[in-house]
């Protein structure tokens, strides 16, 4: 287990990692995710050794790692730059790891055969880095690191420069050569999808702060906060201002800057009783482009007028932002809509669609997608 | 579209190159010249551009100016120096590219003692060599006047500064990215060096001990003050055949070219090289 315990690392005045506290369980797959800046490569290089935390703990199945320096801590790990031995053939950078545990030739040769049929680099093992292509260089950084039996395996971005098509491809033959190693994988990457896809579990973080730990499914279905909210998904989660009003006799929502013409959205259940209670000034309604819906006239369910701002075509479907009051929002639309720039839509946001947040924190999220968020105050909208 | 008419402007040019490549190579082929003419027409006027080659002079340089030993003696100062030099130099230097002692200022320091001339510190080395010279340790490592540790010891002192600062940048163009994951492939901090520091440091410590080199080969005024016979330099040879009687212009051209010919040679070869490796640490990419 790879422990982390209140690790903050600064650089002078500057906190590039505030008390992150996280644990790892064995063979477990984290992916630390996070825009640039977070800091996310420096908890990597906390964990590998090699900066030293400014306070806090790292614990390696129950032995304290702070003392312990890099090569003897028995992690493998992957630059974001490659950092690949340019004076040495490809071959001798995969040798290189095994070579230093004394390993004998011939075991030497049949493992780096092993890892070079897998990332197919095996044509280019006599040549020196220098005369690789990016995407090529990038497999043999993955391969140095994969090549032998660590405890932990640190990614920077390991497939981050690769193409769609060999990348796509990467993920699954990482997550597989990973799953057989059996060890704890930390892994750094920007790409939510990358994210999502790999880990068993994902560390959000932004300015040095842990945003939210947890597996995917919790982080998309119900993200601890805006942040995590607005980073995770494609496209972004929308965000409209509102406020408590009644509406009809009911609790609402009253969308910000429609006072004019009066744009409410419902709520329901145990929420409406929550805000009854507590009556916030201010709340910000988040909602999936994929859980909501547009059509060209008026219905019960489509009741919202909004006006097309930006129609973006992806072929399989249509992602339409629109204005409701001064708020943009996302929605996904099937293709053949035939929709242009100032059209009037009516747009359905269902109370079961909403992640409400109220100071940055998550007040509730929608229930019956996936499991109870630990977040949510009042269980349902 | 390009055309291969010959213009006026391209026969300037390179009647101009002609005449300062004339102008500069002059003196070494007149030297060369001077070292095969037979003494009675080394100083005829006008000149003579026709002759009857000999092998007079190197005769005389060899067997009565000792010049055998000459070689020998900077062969071994040059290389034991340069050899000090780039151990020494390529250690602190990527102390200083790394760690960065004394935030710059010791670094500045170092620099600051190529900053006077070599005649400004000629005489307290003599003095030191002088008595260091009577002492057991500089008996052992052959330290005093007239012995080959001293001009070893002179000559590194001199060189190391000017190889810090070399060698400094090469290896601050090394990312540490690659000392990282060499430790964390499992090796510790002196085989990291050794086995990833150094070899792609290779161009700039060549660049720095050839110029370490050259340098040891054609010093002069040290050789002249701390040696006498046994541990004289091929540049004070070249001086000695200046003798009472007049300058013995034939032997002194002979072994001028003797002396030329190894760092010529040096200086061709790895041309290319020391060009890569100037430029290496201004544009890396």
């Amino acid at each position: 287990m790879l422990e982390l315990r209140a690790v903050t690392k600064k650089y002078g005045h500057k906190t590039a990692l505030n008390a992150l506290s996280l644990d790892i369980q064995p063979a477990e797959f984290v992916v630390i995710f996070g825009p640039a800046g977070a800091g996310k490569s420096t908890t990597l290089n906390l964990i590998a050794g090699i900066t030293d935390p400014t306070s806090g703990e790292i614990m390696l199945n129950g032995h304290p790692m702070n003392r312990v320096a890099p090569e003897n801590r028995n992690m493998s790990m992957v630059f974001e730059n490659y950092a690949l031995y340019s004076h040495l053939s490809v071959f001798e950078n995969l040798a290189f790891p095994l070579r230093a545990r004394g390993m004998g030739t011939p075991e030497v040769k049949q493992k780096v055969a092993e890892i070079a049929t897998i990332l197919q680099i095996t044509p280019f093992l006599e040549r020196k880095p220098g005369f690789l292509s990016g995407g090529q260089r990038q497999r043999v950084a993955l391969g140095r690191a994969l090549v032998r039996d660590a405890d932990v395996y640190l990614l920077d971005e390991p497939i981050s420069h690769l193409d769609a098509k060999l990348r796509h491809r990467m993920r699954g033959e990482l997550k597989a050569l990973c799953q057989r190693k059996e060890a704890i994988v930390v892994h750094v990457t920007h790409d939510y999808r990358e994210a999502m896809s790999l880990s068993h579990r994902m560390v959000v973080i932004n300015k040095g702060h842990l945003m939210q730990f947890g597996t995917p499914d919790e982080i998309y279905h119900t993200p601890a906060n805006e942040f995590v909210a607005s980073f995770v998904g494609e496209p972004p989660m929308s965000f409209i201002d509102t406020r408590y009003a009644q509406y009809q006799g009911r609790v609402a929502l009253l969308v910000s800057g429609t006072e004019t013409q009066p744009v409410h959205l419902p709520v329901n259940g145990q929420a409406a009783e929550f805000l009854g209670r507590a009556q916030p000034k201010t709340l910000r309604v988040g909602v999936r482009a994929s859980d909501i819906s547009i059509e060209r006239s008026a219905s019960a369910k489509h009741d919202i007028p909004a006006e097309v701002y930006v129609v973006e075509t992806l072929g399989h479907r249509d992602i339409i932002t629109v204005k409701i009051g001064a708020h943009l929002v996302k929605v996904v639309a099937a293709p053949g809509m035939n929709l242009h720039v100032k059209d009037t839509v009516w747009v359905n946001i269902g109370p079961e669609t909403y992640h409400l947040f109220g100071d940055e924190k998550a007040i509730a999220h929608p229930t019956g997608k996936r499991k109870p968020a630990p977040v949510a105050a009042p269980e349902g909208v | 579209m390009q055309t291969s008419k010959i213009t006026v402007g391209m026969v300037l040019r390179h009647a101009l190159m002609l005449l300062v490549l004339m102008i500069f190579l002059f003196p070494i082929y007149w030297m060369l010249v001077t070292s095969f003419k037979p003494a009675q027409e080394v100083l005829t006027r006008p000149p003579t551009f026709v002759f009857e080659p000999t092998f007079d002079n190197y005769r005389y340089a060899f067997e009565q100016a000792d010049f055998t030993l000459f070689i020998r003696n900077t062969v071994v100062i040059a290389g034991l120096s340069t050899l000090l030099v780039i151990s020494f130099g390529s250690l602190a230097s990527y102390s200083f590219a790394r760690y960065n002692p004394g935030d710059g200022h010791i670094l500045f320091f170092i620099l600051t003692t190529r900053m006077m001339p070599g005649i400004a510190v000629v005489m307290p080395f003599f003095l030191i060599f002088r008595d260091l010279g009577k002492t057991t340790f500089g008996q052992l490592f052959a330290l005093g006047l007239d012995q080959i540790g001293a001009l070893v010891v002179a000559y590194t002192v001199f060189n190391l500064p000017f190889a810090i600062w070399l060698m400094y940048s090469f290896f601050q163009d090394i990312p540490t990215e690659l000392e990282h994951s060499a430790r964390l492939d499992g090796y510790n901090r002196l085989q990291v060096f050794l086995r990833v520091v150094l070899p792609l440091a290779a161009p700039g410590i060549a660049v720095t001990a050839i110029f370490s080199l050259m340098f040891a080969w054609n010093e002069f005024l040290f050789g002249y003050i701390l040696t006498r016979d046994a541990a004289r330099t091929i540049t004070v040879g070249v001086s000695g055949f200046q003798t009472q009687q007049g300058i013995l212009w034939g032997p002194l051209a002979a072994a001028a070219v003797v002396c030329i010919l190894p760092m010529l040679g040096v200086a061709l070869v790895l041309q290319r090289y020391m060009v890569r490796g100037l430029t290496f640490g201004a544009v890396r990419g």
